[in-house]
């Protein structure tokens, strides 16, 4: 039994492979050293709070997320800075896309990972993540609410909902502070005062002025955005409320295919011989171009065009020349309102530290503040009738009105699908209006109801959430 | 005669088809926001580069292409380090024959399905283990995915390779172990270099993972970088062409220096 | 795959030799398979699992409440937006590979020889399929809108009326077809050039001398030897366009109506912006069974090509 010996020119060989082996291995695991060192470890690590941090003088450090938008801007380049050097807190805020920041923010609070402190949401979440229960009770936690706090943009967080109809389970319950609102992000009429000779008040008064004065493709007497899904319902929801209906009753059953609101919908129809025939893909960003391109004569819109555009010379050409007012009304102004709201995360950390942010934000002395620099929608009746800030920023007052006028969309989790019926039986609803150039009441009235019936089915498919 | 001339039109015509939407692409995000809005181009009136600062300023551009630049060296690196000895076990060994055929149906099977199918049980998975919004856990599932594509296409390159040279090698005393290294590796080279490039583009070029993967710039890649310009109301079209501008860049300039390779990979993989 | 272990020399060892029981050289395959099987494991068979066990499982607000049955599967059966977007996809799947694979075999014959300037033209047909997908969404999307793009005013310019590519249902699927073209054209045009290229060509030139046209030469002797690798680019192709996502999410979100909504689009939103797990995850593996029956029909093509071809 003789062993072949080694040959010891293969040994050295091999040593050779053996340690270019092991520098690829080293390569290749450097990266992920890197990975986990700089960018891996932040979701794994939940860190329970230490003692100190829920003594009675919060400290540490806090972690908000959020999704973009140019309403966030001043809030993360101001007013995070300013809280720490008011408090010493910490802040780390966090911003990123709005569908990737929904289930980010989601899953965060499902497995209670404790990433997050404080998640600024938009306000069809807070059925969801109350009921869920994603975010904890304000209430429960001691939050202080500041009274000047324009009521209907409050309502907004709490759960379940203190007006409107209520999902099964919830029907006798309480309504609790679930989630405090920071912006009051509402919808305004914007009007180009050259071709209005008084301020628009209804929507008479819009149909009017476009009949005489609108010139496409020049002038379009109004722009609205017409994606399927949730941009077409939010043209379309100043128009129902403004009509008296709703979009879901106080028995949950569609409130849309009724005459209300289907005269809502031949309405907006109406408008479309003076509307861009790109209607049907046109997004927020298009719509309000060509109002700044001063191409459009009237639009709806939430607030933050108003904010950062209309008198920035880089994206408008009618500085100075677009107005405001509460949407158009027809029994009544009926603005859909879509606040900026935050919950404090379930799992957060360092929950005390958090609540306080939120109250020092919606006091009066910071909303204010936040008013005058830049003209934030901000959530205080003070702030929106502070004589500096609606000298600087002539939208303030109108966003007041609208608020106070607003009508909230349906609290419950399943709102984002029925947006995606309805906004998508619009968005075809406008194709085959503009298609045929008139017979609009039988086209609303189709799609309205073939929305209508969808959304039943819905609610039927979950009969034990909504009916019991 | 004749037929040369259209053909020459045709060429020419193919190439402008081509490339003229990576001229708009240029040409947009070369443009004021506000007169992006007022009508199409040929060439900006005024150009600005506000578009491309904004993009590394405000818009984490540089994260997002180290976040790719680590993430698909990793993943490609240490997909082939696993995969190509699995793929040389398949192609020499007689493993019992279920094992081997079945070990290469479920590498096809990962490699052909869609990853939509397989974007919500990672995203389950990922949760659970902590590793959501974080390069290791892309890495992680970009690294499965490219093995199977590694084992794949390796196995037929190593196929190739006649038996004869390794058996000779064998013969004169040599462990299949180091045969393995000093024989077949350098002779596999161009089958390792074509499956790195096509590996290292898939990865590259992946959205629809990295996006439910991840949710920050920390972790997140060029892809969704760019995706993130879209946002819940406003679309940032100046800076989304620039971004889209710099997603393109590397990969082209990629895809010339190793176009020689494209085909021979093509060739070598896909007619055996 | 020929000779097994059995009959090559062992190294290190006479052949007389006792063996031991676990000797490095027969283990050393299982041993660099184990990597491999256990990342495999890892991204397939544990998520297909998670799936599937998802499917039967009742969900509210995000959270796991007990099992469902098979109810998930029986919903999504009778949801008629699922199987509209099935046929949509099944509608588009079909055209584009058609379409890509006619055009990439023209493309392959056309550049086929070596010519001055064939490298770039080469290089520029490829270019569209070497990007990613978000940015050619990006790209024609930048086109094709109305207010900002290309399309429009190039048609007002020719006198004709400007067709608003994405504010029509049928406008905007055919718009689509046309970037999966621009897209993935260069795939097929790969696959069938380095296909020509293998093509022996003594038959060839025998049949032109013996008198056959072009016509007849490409029929009789090219197209059957191009046919099993054609095979299996389109299978490959068909497979990825049934799960076309990034740039529908970038050009149309699935609209107007529901014209561009293809499977993965609609199960995406089910699962992720309706947080609706339950119903998403019978979908994707409803989905699953059709595509894996697809990949059998394509891996036994596979076998048949590498056999007609060794």
């Amino acid at each position: 039994m003789i062993e072949t010996p080694e040959d010891p020119k293969a040994v050295s060989r091999r040593n050779v492979l053996r340690g270019v082996g092991y520098g690829a291995a080293f390569a290749a695991t450097a990266p992920i050293l890197a990975a986990c060192s700089s960018g891996g470890g932040g979701d794994s690590a939940a860190t329970s709070p230490s003692p100190g941090d829920t003594a009675n003088s919060p400290s540490g450090k806090i972690v908000i997320g959020s999704f973009q938008d140019p309403a966030m801007k001043p809030f993360r380049e101001v007013y995070v800075k300013k809280f720490t050097d008011q408090t010493g807190i910490q802040v780390d805020y966090q911003e990123t896309a709005y569908d990737t920041w929904y289930q980010n923010s989601k899953s965060d609070g499902l497995q209670k990972t404790g990433a997050y402190d404080i998640y600024v949401m938009d306000d069809n979440w807070v059925p969801e993540y109350a009921a869920g229960g994603i975010i904890q009770s304000l209430d429960k936690l001691g939050l202080k609410v500041n009274p000047n706090i324009l009521p209907k943009g409050l309502d907004q967080g709490y759960w379940p909902p203190r007006s409107g109809p209520k999902l099964a389970a919830f029907k006798d319950a309480t309504p609790e502070l679930f989630a405090l609102v920071i912006i009051d992000d509402v919808n305004l009429l914007y009007y180009n005062k050259t071709h209005f000779s008084t301020p628009p008040k209804t929507w008479d008064d819009i149909y009017t002025a476009m009949k005489s004065k609108a010139a496409p493709p020049n002038l379009y007497g109004w722009a609205a955005r017409g994606v399927k899904g949730n941009p077409a319902v939010m043209t379309y929801l100043p128009l129902l409320n403004s009509y008296g209906g709703n979009f879901a009753n106080e028995d949950w059953s569609p409130g849309f295919a009724g005459a209300e609101g289907v005269g809502a919908l031949e309405r907006l129809l109406t408008f479309l011989p003076y509307m861009s025939p790109s209607t049907p893909e046109m997004d927020t960003d298009q719509e309000t171009g060509l109002l700044l391109q001063g191409k459009a004569m009237a639009l709806t819109e939430y607030t933050g065009t108003a904010v950062s555009a209309v008198d920035n010379p880089d994206s408008s050409k009618v500085v100075g020349l677009i107005d405001f007012g509460a949407t158009p009304s027809q029994v009544k102004a009926g603005p859909a309102i879509g606040t900026f709201i935050c919950g404090i995360a379930s799992g957060a950390p360092n929950a005390q530290a958090a609540k306080t942010f939120l109250e020092w934000f919606t006091s009066d002395e910071i909303q204010t503040d936040f008013a005058r620099n830049g003209g934030s929608a901000a959530v205080t009746s003070t702030a929106l009738a502070d004589s500096e800030a609606v000298s600087k920023y002539r939208w303030l007052p109108a966003i007041a009105d609208s608020v106070n006028n607003s009508v909230p969309k349906p609290r419950t989790p399943d709102e984002p699908k029925f947006e995606d019926i309805l906004g998508t039986q619009i968005n075809l609803a406008v194709i085959e209006a503009i298609a045929q150039g008139g017979n609009y009441t039988a086209i609303a009235t189709a799609h309205l109801k073939a929305a209508a019936d969808q959304m039943t089915a819905v609610l039927d498919q979950n009969k034990a959430v909504y009916f019991g | 005669m004749m037929n040369r001339v259209l053909k020459l039109i045709a060429l020419i015509a193919i190439v402008v088809c081509c490339l003229f939407p990576f001229w708009w692409l240029f040409v947009v995000s070369l443009r004021h926001r506000v007169d992006i809005f007022s009508g199409p181009a040929a060439w900006p009136s005024n150009p600005t580069g506000e578009n491309y600062t904004d993009l590394f300023g405000q818009y984490h551009m540089g994260a997002f292409l180290l976040n790719s630049l680590v993430i698909v060296t990793a993943s490609v690196v240490i997909s082939l380090l696993i995969g190509t000895p699995a793929a040389y076990a398949l192609a020499r060994f007689d493993l019992p024959t279920k094992l081997g055929s079945a070990g290469l149906m479920s590498a096809l099977f990962v490699r052909m399905v869609p990853a939509i199918l397989l974007v919500v049980p990672f995203y389950i998975a990922l949760g659970k283990f902590g590793l959501l919004n974080n390069r290791l856990g892309l890495i992680i599932i970009y690294t499965g995915i490219n093995t199977s594509f590694v084992i794949w296409m390796m196995q037929s390159f190593l196929a190739e390779i006649p038996k004869e040279i390794e058996e000779a090698a064998l013969v004169d005393g040599d462990s299949r172990w180091s045969a393995m290294w000093r024989i077949i590796l350098p002779l596999a080279g161009p089958g390792l270099a074509a499956t790195a490039i096509f590996a290292v583009i898939a990865t590259y070029n992946d959205f629809l993972v990295a996006l439910t993967m991840t949710s920050t710039p920390k972790a997140q890649t060029v892809p969704v970088g760019i995706s993130t310009l879209i946002g819940k109301i406003q679309v940032e079209w100046g800076p989304m062409a620039a971004a889209g501008v710099i997603g393109a860049v590397p990969i082209i300039i990629f895809a010339s220096l190793v176009q020689r390779h494209f085909v021979r990979g093509m060739t070598l993989g896909a007619v055996k | 795959m020929t000779t097994g272990l059995a009959s090559t020399p062992v190294s290190g060892m006479d052949a007389h030799s006792p063996r031991r029981p676990w000797d490095f050289d027969r283990l050393l395959p299982y041993l660099l398979v184990i990597p491999a099987g256990v990342a495999l494991a890892l991204v397939s068979v544990y998520p297909i699992f998670e799936a599937i066990r998802a499917s039967f499982t009742r969900y509210l607000y995000g959270r796991p409440i007990g099992s469902a049955g098979f109810s998930n599967y029986v919903d999504v059966a009778q949801d008629p937006v699922f199987w509209q977007s099935m046929a949509t996809t099944v509608e588009f799947v079909v055209l584009v590979v058609v379409i890509e694979t006619v055009l990439g075999l023209s493309l392959a014959m056309l550049v086929l020889n070596e010519f001055r300037g064939v490298k770039f033209i080469r290089l520029s047909i490829l270019l569209p399929m070497t990007i990613a997908p978000v940015v050619v969404g990006v790209i024609w999307r930048l086109i094709y809108s109305s207010e900002t793009g290309f399309v429009d005013p190039m048609f007002t310019a020719l006198g004709l009326g400007a067709p608003r590519v994405l504010s029509h249902e049928t406008s905007a699927f055919v718009g689509l077809v046309v970037v999966d073209v621009w897209e993935w054209t260069p795939l097929l045009f790969l696959i069938c050039l380095a296909g020509l290229q293998s093509i022996p060509q003594e038959p060839l030139e025998a049949a032109a001398v013996d008198g056959a046209g072009p016509i007849r030469i490409f029929l009789n002797h090219t197209l059957p030897l191009l046919i099993p690798i054609l095979a299996v680019g389109v299978i490959l192709r068909l497979i990825d366009a049934i799960g076309t996502f990034d740039q529908i999410y970038v050009l149309t979100r699935g609209g107007p109506g529901t014209a561009t909504q293809l499977i993965s689009i609609y199960t995406y939103n089910t699962a992720f912006n309706f947080t609706d797990y339950g119903h998403g995850t019978a979908m994707l593996i409803a989905l699953l069974v059709f595509v894996s029956l697809l990949i059998l029909v394509a891996v036994s093509l596979m076998r048949r090509a590498s056999q007609r071809t060794s």
